[in-house]
């Protein structure tokens, strides 16, 4: 072994440690709560070894997640609520990264500082700041209505009243969507940054138009940045709950998040939800491992060029 | 849990039996019931909840048992708890130094009581806070908190003993039980002798409204629980309690139903399609900020506790909001009006502390100086009379229905343990409606 990489090994170590102790450990003790039983008292008693795993809880879920399931309704909901914030938000951020990267000038470096800022505050207070920002005599409630929003997601039907605090699928997905934008933006800015200017130059020369070398240079680039942005902010807004806890409250805009949260904090089912948990994982590996093979597919790509 | 012998448990379950002969309620002998986590039930594929004669099949229960194997106490239907265990001497000195340890929901006690408390005694008083009784249960079952005190329900009492988790009291160390407290709570149904509690607070579940908001009345219809569902003005303005008793219960009450403890699968069935109903009329949230929505204006028309109004008006109302805006009713003929207890956790390092402490909730001065200076909640007790309030205009004239009478609580309805597969209908009836 060359001894640069043993120093890198045994570098790792910590972190491997310290991942495998907070993470791995910590999911195992869910997959044995899943696969485990509970009590008369329905006190849940995970089961370790795998050998002695009971399918039965697991088998419920599977069975809730599908259509006519007691969370088939919360589980169709989060999928909408979050390909559609993710679209909203990609609508919104890459304009935002490609001006940061490319065109800010001088002020890139306050734009950055901006970009960043919201990582200083809790998600939690954000979303606190929400609930005051969109009470009846909020400043964004006021906004809304004086650019006339509020009657437009009314004309349309997505707005039912002028209450956006009271139970609405539309405030639910614009917290998400604000939430969860700055994670977005990061990576794609990284991923914008990066690309050389004399490639678009290249196939500027070569007679694409401006779109045409946005949409099959700029975009192919930024393919993997994009998705890992995509990523990043997909799979928390998918077990996230307390978003619409705090802007909605109502059984209306419950996630899969809530019914999860439901079933672990009181009642008979809490290794339902512990099955449930493992049920939405293995929704979301499928959605990584496909965005890991992009990956490996744009790195074979970058190697032959 | 499981360190006794055989030969314990069953003294202990003969003992238990001969001193529930002696009094006047069905005693049953669960001693040492519920060893380790070794008595699961089938996988929810095959689901056969745990009811019936209870896990040990105790043939001296006659009536429904919960599941531990405890019969369920009624109002008409007393209880005395298998006593585990042995309460401390009553010479015993308080321990000293250190720290007592407390574990109750957030916000539900005084800090100026706490931190008196711990100046008169010399030590330090910690309180660790849970956010369901269910959560607080699972943790101490699983032996992962150690605490001195727990703050807690009646209805969770007889999986507390069955569990091992609370430690008989010695009353001789708690005068201020008979000195101080309401004759009703001296030897209560839920836990006859007494032997585990001592009463905490006392609540009652009804309407709270916003009066400058609310374009009627609730107080004024024939049946005022149907305001929730009459409210369609108000959608996104309407909330319901997140508990799964008061949630169902709610819609139960409106068709007139009086057992609050049924587990007619029937009757919930109905219920969940009465709270879908709801939902769809006015989106209803649900909640327990009532003490904050309220008073904010974030919600105009709330299922809530009594002590969260008069919470509301000591602590939660912006500036500009007179606090006679808020109303709230209660329906002195069924609604829920109850009390919640106190007990000693069986392996309390400071069993006499604990002890006094409970005591010195039961003191007058502090009991008051806890209710009205903070936590909103009425303690049970003869000298505190809360119309003092009234006259005081610290509540105002609409909540006058916040305050607990005596008169009331003799009669009141309550909800109350249930058997494994009732307690497993009503959450699984708040689940389904939760999820939406």
């Amino acid at each position: 072994m060359r001894r640069g990489a043993l120093t890198w090994r045994l570098l790792a170590i910590p972190g491997v440690a310290w991942l495998a102790a907070f993470f791995l450990v910590a999911f195992y003790a869910i997959v044995s709560v899943g696969f485990g039983n509970v009590t008369t008292l329905y006190q849940p008693v995970p089961h370790w070894n795998p050998l002695d795993w009971n399918v039965g809880y697991v088998w419920v879920a599977v069975k809730a997640v599908l259509p006519g399931g007691q969370t088939w309704d919360a589980f169709l909901r989060t999928v909408i609520y979050v390909v559609v914030a993710v679209a909203l938000s990609l609508a919104i951020g890459f304009p935002v990264a490609w001006y940061t990267a490319r065109h800010a000038g001088r002020w890139r470096g306050v734009l950055l500082v901006a970009l960043v800022l919201p990582f200083w505050i809790s998600y939690l207070m954000r979303m606190f700041a929400w609930t005051n920002l969109l009470a009846t005599d909020g400043y964004a409630t006021k906004a809304l209505h004086a650019l006339s929003i509020d009657s437009l997601l009314s004309s349309v039907g997505l707005l039912d009243g002028r209450d956006w605090l009271g139970g609405q699928h539309v405030a639910v997905v614009m917290a998400l969507v604000y939430g969860y934008v700055p994670y977005l933006i990061l990576p794609l800015f990284v991923a914008l940054d990066r690309i050389d200017d004399r490639v678009i130059e290249a196939a500027r020369d070569l007679g694409a138009s401006p779109a045409g070398a946005f949409w099959r240079v700029v975009v192919p680039l930024a393919r993997t940045g994009t998705l890992a942005g995509i990523v990043l902010i997909a799979l928390p807004m998918f077990g996230d709950y307390y978003t619409p806890d705090l802007i909605s409250g109502s059984p209306n805009t419950s996630m899969l998040g809530n019914a999860i949260n439901g079933y672990v904090q009181g009642g008979p089912d809490k290794a339902l939800g512990a099955a449930l948990t493992l049920v939405a994982s293995a929704f979301l590996l499928v959605l990584m491992f496909s965005y890991l093979r992009v990956l490996r597919a744009d790195q074979r790509e970058a190697q032959r060029a | 849990m499981s360190d006794e012998s055989a030969e314990d448990r069953r003294r202990i379950s003969r003992r238990s039996l001969l001193a529930g002969a002696a009094g006047a309620a069905a005693a049953v002998g669960v001693g040492g019931a519920l060893v380790g986590c070794e008595n699961t039930t089938q996988p929810v594929a095959v689901s056969s909840g745990g009811g019936g004669r209870g896990i040990l099949g105790d043939p001296t229960a006659g009536g429904p048992v919960d599941a531990s194997g405890i019969p369920l106490s009624r109002r008409d239907y007393p209880v005395t708890m298998p006593r585990v265990g042995d309460h401390v001497p009553s010479r015993r000195p308080p321990e000293r130094g250190g720290e007592l340890r407390i574990y109750n929901y957030a916000d539900y006690l005084n800090p100026a009581v706490i931190k008196a408390f711990g100046k008169q005694e010399g030590v330090t008083v910690t309180v660790t806070t849970f956010q369901t009784l269910d959560e607080a249960f699972s943790k101490l079952s699983a032996g992962r908190l150690r605490t001195d005190v727990i703050f807690t329900t009646p209805d969770q009492l007889s999986r507390l003993v069955g569990r091992h988790l609370v430690q008989p009291l010695n009353y001789e160390l708690l005068p201020n039980l008979q000195r101080n407290v309401w004759p009703e709570l001296h030897n209560p149904f839920y836990d006859v002798g007494p032997r585990y509690t001592v009463p905490y607070v006392t609540y009652t579940t009804g309407i709270g409204w916003r009066n400058d908001k609310l374009g009627f009345d609730p107080s004024k219809l024939d049946q005022p629980w149907d305001a929730f569902w009459r409210a369609t003005p108000y959608r996104g303005r309407v909330a319901i309690l997140d508990d799964s008793r008061e949630g169902p219960g709610l819609a139960l009450m409106r068709r007139g139903v009086t057992d609050l403890n049924t587990e007619d699968p029937a009757l919930l069935r109905r219920a969940l399609e009465d709270l879908r109903d709801l939902d769809a009329r006015v989106r209803v949230k649900v909640s327990i900020s009532d003490y904050e929505t309220l008073p904010t204006g974030r919600t105009w028309l709330h299922e809530s506790w009594s002590g969260d109004l008069i919470s509301a008006v000591l602590g939660y109302l912006p500036s500009g909001t007179p606090a006679d805006v808020l109303s709230y009713w209660f329906d002195p003929a069924g609604a829920p009006i109850f009390n919640d207890c106190i007990c000693v956790a069986a392996d309390a390092e400071k069993p006499v502390l604990a002890h006094r402490f409970l005591n010195h909730l039961l003191d007058t001065r502090v009991a008051y100086a806890n209710f009205a200076g903070f936590v909103g909640y009425q303690p049970p007790l003869n000298a505190i009379d809360a119309d003092v309030l009234l006259r005081r205009g610290i509540v105002p004239p609409t909540l006058r229905q916040a305050i607990v009478t005596r008169e009331a609580y003799a009669n009141g309805n309550a909800y109350l343990t249930l058997s494994a597969t009732g307690q497993q209908l009503w959450d699984r009836t708040w689940a389904a409606f939760r999820n939406g």
